[in-house]
């Protein structure tokens, strides 16, 4: 079976116009993304993940390489059937209500009758814009409400693959979560979901790989175990020890060669304290 | 063939629907309505000259109003959303961008059309309601309610009417023609207008093109020829006044010019298509 996404050599430059030159954006991308793992496209602003991501969406032409979906060259027809995508920022029709947005998106991709109402009824219930919510002008949604809409909107045609661009940038922690609990349900269906992060901490929790992207160029690639686990090390985490026995401990380590490079009580992540201090119904 | 004409008529609907909700255009159609009504008010003339002045005025409010609907429809429509980036959600599907430029075509045709619709249907009723003023104030007699009567029912109006719809949509096709190669709206509105303005003077470029022969400089002959090919003929349209000065213009005339319109938008639209192909979004 093809990969979901496969690049070769993948470049793009934008040329600036009135002669002031070419902006490299990005340069020999080689990826294989396989079918049902959850991607992350890693970087700084300015790295390259968006245009990496429009390339192979069809959205921009490269200038060189090959982009493939699911075996289709990236950008024609049947490789568009296969993503669902998410943009950065969520960009829609403001004139629209969640509801005509999800509807629209999915008579865009040739769905019609009582299966894309049914279709549309069931995705706006799974990001909670059913009923009332779903009919509101998306003028008046949070960015929090807006990115699920989207997400909905993305979801419509049921694709293999689902792309999210930032999906968690400038949405609270809550709908942070709330994103990557999405992220991982869909890896449950089966689905294959690449996205793109500059909110590096975010990640750790979804992504099976990673790829870092430094100005258009590819910088590491690997699973997140094999690139964040420190094989020289060794941590214990422990529950009542008296400060006696921490000492013992520590006398015990040194005793055996071992250089303590950190002790003392582990703290918290501030999201997971945040949303624990939130009322339950506030935590979805 | 039936799945991207269900994607066109989507793109179509959305096009009219984002028209609809704004107010702009429902301020226009009002203005427009008011001047039309009040049109009838003007009574210090003969009745034929009374007419004249509500046909005139009526054609020009129609017709001012088509124009400002078509340049703000247009200046909606695809660099809009591209500053929006809203493209990006509609094109990331599979949908063909031809299928996105001739959708967001007829959705502005569909504005224009309900619009010109609307204007002509109060047009008519102010044109019934001066003849029955009319005939109230000139008395029965059977010839002068005939005169009047010849004057307010008169369907050569409708020839005009159609004239003027075929303008407006080689107009948007224009629009749509520049939305695929601007960056701005304001590229857009300004183009538009100011080949608008051009093709009234195409037939002159033309006449001097092909009467200049070798005594005009080359770069002078390039620009006529330009002028003469590439801008739409808006002086063709100019039988609406023949018909408004109550000229009889035959139907062959009004049809060949409504095939103009036609292969002139279906051009539009296909340069419009391969423009948008390549380009970066």
């Amino acid at each position: 079976m093809s990969a979901a996404v496969w690049t070769q050599s993948l470049r793009k430059e934008f040329t600036l116009g009135w002669g002031r030159g070419r902006v490299l954006a990005v340069e020999g991308l080689d990826l294989e993304i396989k079918r049902g793992e959850v991607f992350g496209l890693l970087g700084p602003n300015g790295s390259g993940k968006s245009t990496a991501m429009k390339m192979i969406l069809g959205l921009l032409r490269p200038t060189a390489g090959r982009a493939e979906v699911c075996g289709n060259l990236a950008g024609t027809l049947a490789a568009r059937k296969q993503i669902g995508f998410l943009p950065e920022n969520p960009y829609f029709p403001a004139f629209l209500s969640g509801l005509e947005l999800v509807r629209y998106y999915g008579k865009l991709c040739g769905l019609g009758g009582k299966a894309l109402e049914g279709r549309v009824a069931e995705l706006l219930s799974l990001v909670r814009l059913g009923g009332e919510a779903g009919r509101r002008p998306l003028r008046t949604y949070s960015k929090g409400m807006l990115q699920r809409a989207g997400l909905a909107g993305a979801l419509v045609s049921d694709p293999e693959i689902v792309m999210l661009d930032e999906p968690t940038a400038g949405v609270d922690p809550a709908g942070s979560r709330e994103i990557r609990d999405l992220i991982r349900e869909l890896k449950e269906r089966g689905k294959t979901v690449i996205f793109s992060s500059h909110l590096l901490e975010q990640v750790e929790d979804v992504a099976d790989r990673v790829v870092i992207l430094h100005r258009g160029q590819k910088l590491r690639e690997g699973r997140l175990e094999d690139l964040l686990t420190m094989s020289g090390e060794w941590q214990v985490r422990a529950r009542g020890l008296g400060e006696a026995q921490r000492r013992e401990l520590h006398a015990w380590l040194v005793q055996h060669g071992a250089e303590v490079l950190g002790e003392g009580s582990p703290r918290e992540r501030l999201e997971d304290y945040f949303l624990r201090n939130l009322p339950e119904r506030e935590r979805r | 063939m039936r799945e991207s004409w269900r994607r066109i008529r989507a793109v179509a609907e959305n096009t009219f629907l984002e028209a609809v909700r704004q107010k702009v255009f429902a301020v226009l159609l009002v203005f427009a309505l008011v001047l039309l009504g009040g049109a009838n008010y003007f009574a210090e003339f003969s009745f034929q000259e009374q007419f004249k002045f509500l046909k005139d005025l009526g054609y020009a409010t129609i017709s001012l109003t088509g124009l400002l609907v078509g340049l703000l429809g247009a200046a909606q429509l695809i660099p809009a959303e591209i500053e929006r980036r809203t493209i990006l959600t509609a094109l990331c599907r599979p949908l063909r961008r031809w299928e996105f430029v001739v959708g967001k075509y007829l959705g502005l045709v569909a504005l224009l059309a309900v619009m010109l619709a609307i204007m002509g249907a109060v047009f008519w009723a102010v044109l019934r309601w001066k003849e029955a003023q009319l005939i109230g104030l000139e008395g029965g007699e059977a010839g002068v309610v005939q005169a009047i009567q010849a004057e307010s029912r008169d369907p050569r109006l409708w020839q005009a009417f159609a004239l003027m719809g075929a303008k407006l949509f080689v107009v948007c096709g224009l629009a749509v023609f520049f939305s695929t190669l601007a960056t701005s709206t304001t590229f857009v509105v300004a183009m538009t207008l100011l080949v608008y303005l051009i093709g009234h003077l195409q037939s002159v470029a033309r006449e001097q093109w092909l009467e200049s022969g070798e005594k005009a400089a080359w770069f002078i002959q390039l620009f006529l020829a330009a002028v003469a090919l590439l801008v739409p003929d808006f002086n063709l349209y100019s039988l609406i006044d023949e018909i408004v000065a109550g000229n009889v213009v035959p139907w062959r005339a009004t049809l060949e010019v409504l095939a103009y319109s036609v292969a002139y938008v279906a051009v539009l639209l296909a340069a419009a298509a391969c423009l948008f192909e390549e380009r970066d979004l």
